[in-house]
């Protein structure tokens, strides 16, 4: 979305300066040139103070053997690096990391997707529904997390109660892994379903009406049109809510801390067996709570790689896919 | 909508930033304390008190979760600046942080060593280093261990509800296995107790060594004092005694709210953490008894002083009051925190005190002749790294997903890793 609106308020200042004096001109010119520039300037700044320096100190953090409290111990090499290679939590970590990602982001999208197209046909009350599929976004992850947690629970929760009264045993949501990412996933799809219908929305709001009228006249089902107009046309939004959400669920922390009852204790490692500790979660419990701050910095610099990886693999699929409509 | 939410976002950053510039110090020529603490401390009167009596003194206490005010405080040392100008340091943690202690005030620079006979010999050492040379913190409170059970439910199954008749059935903690065994042949759909992990970390608490030797040399591997703790609890869990609960969450408060357990292991501080979860509707069901196998000790805090702080002198006189005796007297009639003072607890007045709501239980005589009888655990430096390996294998073994032999062999892998 922010793509978009740049392109469409770069445009008109272009076109502005082809009349007035030379001088007049001249300014004009370095106005137009170099405003934009500017203007974009602080939050290159920004990124550059709060986003490069710390990447560039965490790589440096992560070729030493760094305390948290004592500080760097001396320098190592790529020593972290060839120990996670070897480290089976962080294989598990990076494992439970894409599962849950897949597990959330795919049919979160999908049901964004079908929950826009409702929204989009006339409904009544409008702006309630608007609103209303952003709510869960509004509500504080702290909360939606305790909430959730509770739905889940082993003994006293609701989901079992329900699936109990279709004669289904009673399910150790914290036990199983297939579970835990199950719940956690749920989690995720409940905040963000909404915020992504939105966007999607918003694009199929500037879908030309026409282009409906002439496939109706055609013949054209609502499920061929929505596949064949509607999804093509916001194609530049879904590429949007495809790399945001991957950037957003492989860097998941708040909702399996929040489920694992341990985490306010001190035993932070995303189930009884890591069943859901995810690679964000698995830096914390090394750099927070064993202190190996080079360590930690190692994790984060993969899971930057990782993000960078899947969010170029799940861009160049998108474009594929929503490109052939 | 866009614009909007700039403005909150806009309006967040500036909260955030302002919330992040906390720690001045001295305003309108007062000398601003901070206290940062977790749980409840008692305090609260103390410091009003304190700042009426010291007109130049002006004190901020910050109350946050235990796990987070310990990462919090890391972070701080780390940056150098940001930690308040007294920090408790847990008992489960301090070694971790005794092994950083150029970052705290050597408290012995103010004359702490004076106060040294306050306190109980184990507890005065273990705020200490370099063999009592440099003193890191003053110590708090302390945890003897009692062993809380449900009277009702005692009942239903049988069993002697009388405290001493109780205390009688489980001198030892294979006593207390049997007992489980007895109470589950008669009343199967109660646990007997609500997690094998507490019950382990009691026993060990009872032993002089545990996961490290006292030359901070690692022995879990070898020392069977740790194999037959872990052996008995998960034993229980084995048995699905337990009730595969995560010590003091929100299943755990539900658990004891529905009565869905019989027993637990309870330090002097557990108490308000049971009597919260549990609600008035069970007031005098619960009772407090004496726990098999002898006094130990399972929490407590200090208060040390970081470095970065501008009043150490002043911060040392408040925690100097705030660690007295009859500062901890107090406390302890308040919140039931048990002070790590001998004089204190055998006090008569401390020794009279009962617990209402555990049906009148004499709390005080209770945790005092625990403590009496303590042999504190050595702690190692990162015996704050291995404990909970342990703890997570015992929950794999409730939760049906491990056999104890091989929840025991990751275990001590992993904890072998953790140690290193």
């Amino acid at each position: 979305m922010t793509a978009t609106r740049t392109e469409t308020e770069a445009a008109p200042a272009v076109s502005v300066p082809s009349s007035g004096e030379p001088k007049r001109f001249r300014l004009n010119s370095w106005d137009t040139r170099y405003t934009p520039y500017l203007i974009i300037a602080p939050f290159f700044l920004v990124f550059g103070i709060f986003g490069l320096y710390p990447l560039v100190y965490t790589a440096w953090v992560s070729l030493h053997d760094w305390q948290l409290i004592d500080g760097n111990q001396g320098f190592v090499g790529l020593a972290n690096y060839v120990e996670l290679f070897g480290d089976a939590k962080f294989w598990n970590a990076l494992f439970n990391t894409l599962s849950l990602f897949v597990l959330s982001t795919v049919p979160q999208l999908l049901a964004a997707l079908g929950l826009a197209a409702l929204l989009d046909r006339g409904l009544r009350g409008r702006a309630f529904w608007r609103a209303g599929v952003l709510l869960p976004n509004v509500i504080s992850v702290a909360a939606v997390a305790l909430v959730f947690a509770q739905f889940f629970g082993r003994d006293f929760g609701i989901v079992n109660f329900l699936l109990g009264l279709v004669g289904v045993d009673p399910i150790d949501w914290r036990a199983e892994t297939w579970a835990s990412h199950l719940a956690v996933s749920t989690m995720v799809m409940w905040r963000w379903t909404g915020y992504n219908a939105l966007l999607y929305l918003a694009a199929m709001q500037s879908v030309p009406k026409d282009m409906y009228e002439s496939a109706t006249l055609d013949g054209a089902s609502r499920w061929r049109m929505f596949w064949s107009i509607t999804v093509p046309s916001i194609r530049p939004t879904i590429l949007f809510t495809v790399v945001t959400s991957t950037i957003g669920g492989l860097q998941l922390f708040a909702e399996p801390a929040l489920f694992d009852p341990g985490f306010a204790a001190n035993n932070s490692t995303g189930g009884s067996d890591r069943q859901f500790q995810t690679l964000v979660l698995y830096m914390y419990e090394k750099g927070f709570r064993l202190f190996d701050a080079g360590y930690a910095a190692t994790v984060a610099w993969m899971l930057f790689l990782v993000v960078l990886v899947v969010a170029i693999v799940n861009f160049s699929l998108t474009r594929r896919i929503a490109g052939k409509g | 909508m866009s614009r909007r939410l700039v403005g909150s976002v806009a309006a967040t950053l500036v909260m955030v930033l302002a919330a992040g510039c906390g720690g001045s110090s001295e305003a309108n020529g007062k000398i601003e304390l901070s206290l940062g603490l977790f749980s409840d401390f008692g305090y609260d009167k103390l410091v009003e008190e304190y700042m009426a009596s010291h007109s130049n003194i002006k004190i901020e206490q910050r109350k946050v979760k235990m796990e987070q005010h310990n990462t919090q405080l890391a972070t701080q040392l780390a940056g150098g600046r940001g930690a308040a100008d007294i920090v408790a340091l847990e008992e489960g943690v301090v070694s971790q942080f005794r092994a950083s202690k150029d970052k705290f005030v050597n408290l012995a620079e103010y004359g702490a060593k004076d106060l040294k006979d306050q306190w109980a010999g184990w507890k005065w050492n273990q705020g200490t280093a370099d063999g009592g040379e440099f003193v890191l913190g003053l110590g708090t409170d302390m945890g003897s261990l009692g062993l809380c059970y449900r009277r009702d439910l005692f009942e239903a199954a049988g069993l002697p509800t009388d405290r001493e008749a109780v205390a009688k059935l489980w001198p030892t903690w294979a006593d207390y296995a049997k007992v489980a065994d007895q109470f589950t042949a008669k009343t199967p759909n109660v646990k007997f107790v609500d997690t094998g992990r507490n019950v382990y970390k009691a026993i060990l608490d009872q032993t002089e060594e545990g996961y490290f030797a006292k030359d901070d040399s690692y022995i879990a591997e070898k020392n069977d004092k740790v194999k037959t703790a872990f052996d008995t609890a998960a034993a229980l869990g084995t048995k699905q005694q337990t009730g595969a609960l995560e010590p003091f969450s929100q299943d755990w408060n539900v658990a004891l709210k529905q009565g869905s357990f019989a027993t637990t292991t309870c330090p002097a501080w557990a108490l308000a953490l049971i009597k919260a979860g549990a609600g008035d509707a069970a007031a005098g069901k619960w009772d407090v008894t004496t726990a098999p196998g002898g006094g130990g000790n399972w929490g407590g805090s200090f208060l040390a002083i970081p470095k970065q702080g501008k009043h150490p002198k002043e911060a040392y006189e408040l925690a100097k009051w705030l660690t007295a005796p009859e500062q901890q007297k107090r406390i302890f009639k308040e919140t039931g925190n048990l002070p790590s003072q001998p004089k204190v607890y055998q006090d008569a007045d401390v020794q009279a005190t009962v617990n209402e709501y555990f049906n009148k239980a004499p709390v005080g005589k209770i945790f005092a002749s625990s403590a009496e009888s303590l042999k504190p655990t050595y702690r190692g430096t990162k015996d704050s790294k291995v404990g909970p390996v342990f703890g997570t294998a015992l929950t794999r073994v409730e939760q049906g997903k491990q056999s104890a032999a091989d929840a025991w062999t990751q275990a001590l892998k992993e904890a072998a890793d953790a140690a290193k």
